[in-house]
């Protein structure tokens, strides 16, 4: 268990991430805190009317319908963050669980899994959720699904080759002597043991997440309108991006920190991991 | 999937900062403006007049009687003409023909010929000429768009040297209105779309489909004077924001339909004049009035009554519209304008419901971007009934999934239809077998009404009659129209002659021969 808690301190160390850990921190709190500080601070509600469409009125102008922009601005960051959470929750859980199995078990049922793993692999994970969506129609719940089967497998391929490095070491024989059951001995000795490479994974999904989110809301596939959203709303206002730029620039912004964000902590991550396992070599 | 991949995860991340960047930039230079003095006196004839125009693609057509797109119909008005069609304050206008009168019982029609009137290639036009027109309109086996409006039409025969007779199977009042259509061009009994000649104020030079087409002036057009411009090019744009960049950079004189948010930024362009005119086109929500909750007439009452119409003009059409009494076809001269004002009321529409056993309405409303505006007025819509107590969701499809097999049948939705006179209207959208009855509005009283007035030859009379048939859709129909749609087009500052148009077709209903270049 020290290592997780190592690779941690490691990181944390690292001047990139504390600059990632800030930039993601704001845009969180902007997100969680937003929607109840929207109305506070402006007045206005999200679906409210604050005067004629693409006009001056207010901090940040008025959106297509003459929406107040900051308010739903500070509104639209929830829903996007919320559903790139558990999309990547989905898809690092269930990853995880396929490749630990593979790389554990070893034989025909890795190549099963990893064969159907390099099939999925084969598609585009934007293109993968268009399909779904366009059949079934754009649901949230069907979102969060999509994106995070779509990243399993990317996923799994990672934690494969991670337990694979570690399934022949000391303490797993030690345990295998013990007759610990399966289940046990990925829970309790190999998962700890990968969680470097892991959180890695878990970083770079969580981008992926929000981007892809954003891109489908963006398409008009994503969460709907009369919602505030982030991607949503640069695809209502961008055609008066000459006039009014705050509708535009806002929710660009706020994507483009996070994602720089959540990839500095990954990145320093990243370095950790690989710093120890440098040590462990030596 | 290259998403993957290290270096475009950097160039991703380097793309965003280049476009948080340079968009204050964009709007810093949205106000640069050389003054240009708008042109007055008479108008000055020559030059080229360049037409940005929305839409089209590779089914665009040079045939004058299948229109379907912007730029087909802005071609088809330039090089055809009508019999007659409708002038830019929505009234009847002769044009190949110089008259049109009824017979006593309203089953024939005569047409005379204009005097001298020739085609672009010099030939008079003949009642030959106008018979073989309505044949390849009417063709049994390809009918074209304006055949579905003239079921009653029996036969066209020649009178004359000039002369021309309409006789229909049964009355027809208003045979003068279905035959001032923009798609019912005349052209030669030898017409073929290779040699599209017709009797409009251009001629066709050279034509690419979905890209742009060029005109000439026609030579031997009736009109003295007209066309003034030399040329006409009509150029296609798919997307809104090439068609304002196109115009903004002058590769364009002249633009149709302006996303009416835009309206202000242009107004305050020195170089720019928009163009905005009052039109009868409405984009109603519809109920069906056969289906629960909206059987129920309070229901639809109550919802009339929910609706904010000053609001809806302001924050779908940015003002650009006018306020709309659940009524249609404004222009005609028998509009119901001595029916009060209908304006929100949320007290009374909490009661209707509460009567009508629907305290807490929950209602599904399917929209579309079917027309610009329409998702727009859903939204607010939602907004302003969620004052009510009225919950509605919103089922946003795409357009052609809207138009496809469930269409008509959609218990609560949205139309959008141009300028028409009433009976017109009513027999496209209005009886239970008009093409287009959205509402499956089939009112008895209303019908026999309706009936009756499309065989009263007398106008007081039928004018009586119509306006008692608006009142029984005022009370109880299923329509409800909130608004008029202004038609928003933008020009150069130095192009003259472009004058607000009733009928609903963007710049001057696309009527280029007045248009002239200082």
């Amino acid at each position: 268990m020290t290592t997780q808690s190592t690779v941690f301190r490691r990181a944390l160390s690292l001047p990139q991430a504390k600059i990632g850990l800030a930039l993601t921190a704001v845009v969180v709190l902007l997100a969680v805190l937003g929607p109840w500080l929207g109305p506070w601070l402006t007045g206005y509600d999200t679906t409210g009317f604050a005067g004629k469409p693409f006009q001056s009125d207010g901090v940040a102008g008025t959106d297509g319908l003459g929406r107040d922009v900051f308010t739903r601005f500070l509104a639209g960051g929830a829903t996007l963050l919320l559903y790139a959470v558990l999309a990547t929750a989905i898809g690092v859980v269930l990853g995880t669980a396929l490749g630990m199995l593979a790389g554990y078990t070893g034989g025909r049922l890795d190549s099963l899994i990893m064969r159907g793993n390099d099939v999925l692999l084969s598609f585009p994970q934007l293109v993968f959720a268009l399909l779904a969506i366009a059949m079934l129609g754009p649901q949230g719940w069907l979102l969060v699904l999509v994106i995070g089967i779509t990243h399993a497998p990317r996923v799994a391929r990672v934690a494969r080759q991670a337990t694979v490095a570690v399934k022949d070491s000391d303490y797993i024989k030690a345990a295998q002597l013990y007759a610990m059951p399966r289940r046990r001995i990925l829970l309790r000795e190999v998962l700890p043991n990968i969680t470097g490479p892991l959180m890695v994974e878990l970083g770079l999904r969580l981008t992926y997440s929000i981007g892809y989110v954003a891109s489908l809301s963006f398409l008009g596939l994503g969460i709907q309108p009369p919602s505030a959203d982030w991607g949503l709303m640069i695809n209502e206002n961008r055609i008066a991006l000459v006039v009014e730029p705050w509708g535009v620039l806002l929710p660009v912004l706020a994507i483009a920190v996070l994602t720089v964000g959540t990839n500095l902590i990954t990145d320093s991550l990243a370095s950790a991991a690989a710093g120890r396992e440098k040590e462990v070599a030596a | 999937m290259s998403f993957d991949k290290r270096i475009s995860r950097r160039n991703f991340l380097v793309g965003s900062a280049v476009l948080a960047g340079t968009a204050p930039l964009l709007s810093a230079c949205g106000g640069r403006s050389s003054a240009v003095a708008a042109p007055t006196g008479a108008p000055r004839r020559g030059g080229t007049l360049r037409v940005g125009v929305t839409g089209g693609g590779a089914s665009d057509t040079l045939d004058p009687h299948i229109p379907a797109t912007s730029p087909d119909i802005a071609r088809v008005r330039n090089l055809y003409e009508p019999l007659l069609y409708r002038d830019h304050d929505y009234r009847l206008e002769m044009l190949v023909a110089e008259s049109l009168t009824s017979s006593p019982d309203a089953k024939t029609w005569t047409a005379t010929l204009r005097e001298g009137i020739r085609f672009h290639d010099g030939r008079p036009v003949t009642p030959a000429d106008v018979i073989a027109t309505f044949r390849r309109i009417m063709d049994p086996d390809d009918p074209k768009s304006g055949a579905a409006s003239l079921t009653m039409l029996g036969e066209v025969v020649a009178a004359g040297e000039r002369r021309v007779e309409f006789r229909l199977t049964e009355p027809s009042t208003v045979f003068d209105d279905y035959l001032a259509q923009y798609s019912l061009g005349i052209v030669p009994a030898d017409f073929s779309v290779d040699r599209p000649i017709g009797t409009g104020p251009f001629r066709a030079k050279d034509f690419t489909a979905g890209l742009q087409s060029t005109f000439v002036r026609n030579e031997h057009y009736w009109r003295p004077g007209q066309p003034y411009v030399d040329e006409l090019v009509l150029i296609n744009f798919a997307e809104d924001d090439a068609r304002i960049n196109a115009l903004l950079s002058s590769q364009v004189d002249v633009i149709d339909q302006v996303p009416v948010a835009l309206v202000e930024v242009l107004r305050s362009d020195e170089r720019l004049r928009v163009l905005s005119s009052q039109t009868g086109t409405w984009l109603p929500f519809t109920m069906r009035v056969d289906r629960p909750p909206f059987d129920d007439v309070r229901v639809r009452q109550a919802l009339r009554l929910v609706v904010d119409r000053e609001q809806m003009i302001n924050q779908v059409l940015s003002g650009q519209g006018r306020v709309g009494n659940d009524l249609y076809a404004p222009f005609d001269p028998a509009y119901a304008s001595e029916l009060p004002q209908r304006g929100q009321n949320l007290a009374e529409a909490r009661r209707l419901l509460a009567e009508a056993g629907h305290p807490n309405l929950d209602i599904e409303l399917v929209t579309a971007p079917i027309q610009a505006g329409a998702v727009e007025a859903a939204q607010v819509f939602q907004q302003q009934a969620k004052a009510a107590g009225v919950t509605v969701r919103l089922r946003r499809l795409d357009t052609t999934t809207f138009f496809g097999e469930n269409y008509l049948s959609w218990d609560f939705a949205q139309s959008f239809w141009y300028t028409r006179n009433y009976l017109p209207q009513v027999a496209n959208g209005s009886l239970p077998d008009s093409p287009y009855n959205e509402t499956h509005w089939s009112d008895p009283e209303f019908l026999d009404l309706v009936r009756r007035a499309d065989r009263t030859v007398d106008r007081a009379e039928r004018e009586d009659l119509l306006k008692r048939a608006q009142r029984i859709e005022y009370e109880r129909g299923g329509n409800i129209i909130w608004g008029f749609v202004n038609q928003v087009d933008a020009y150069q500052v130095y192009v003259a002659g472009l004058v607000p148009d009733r009928t609903g077709l963007p710049l001057s209903g696309y009527s280029f021969r007045e248009a002239w270049l200082g």
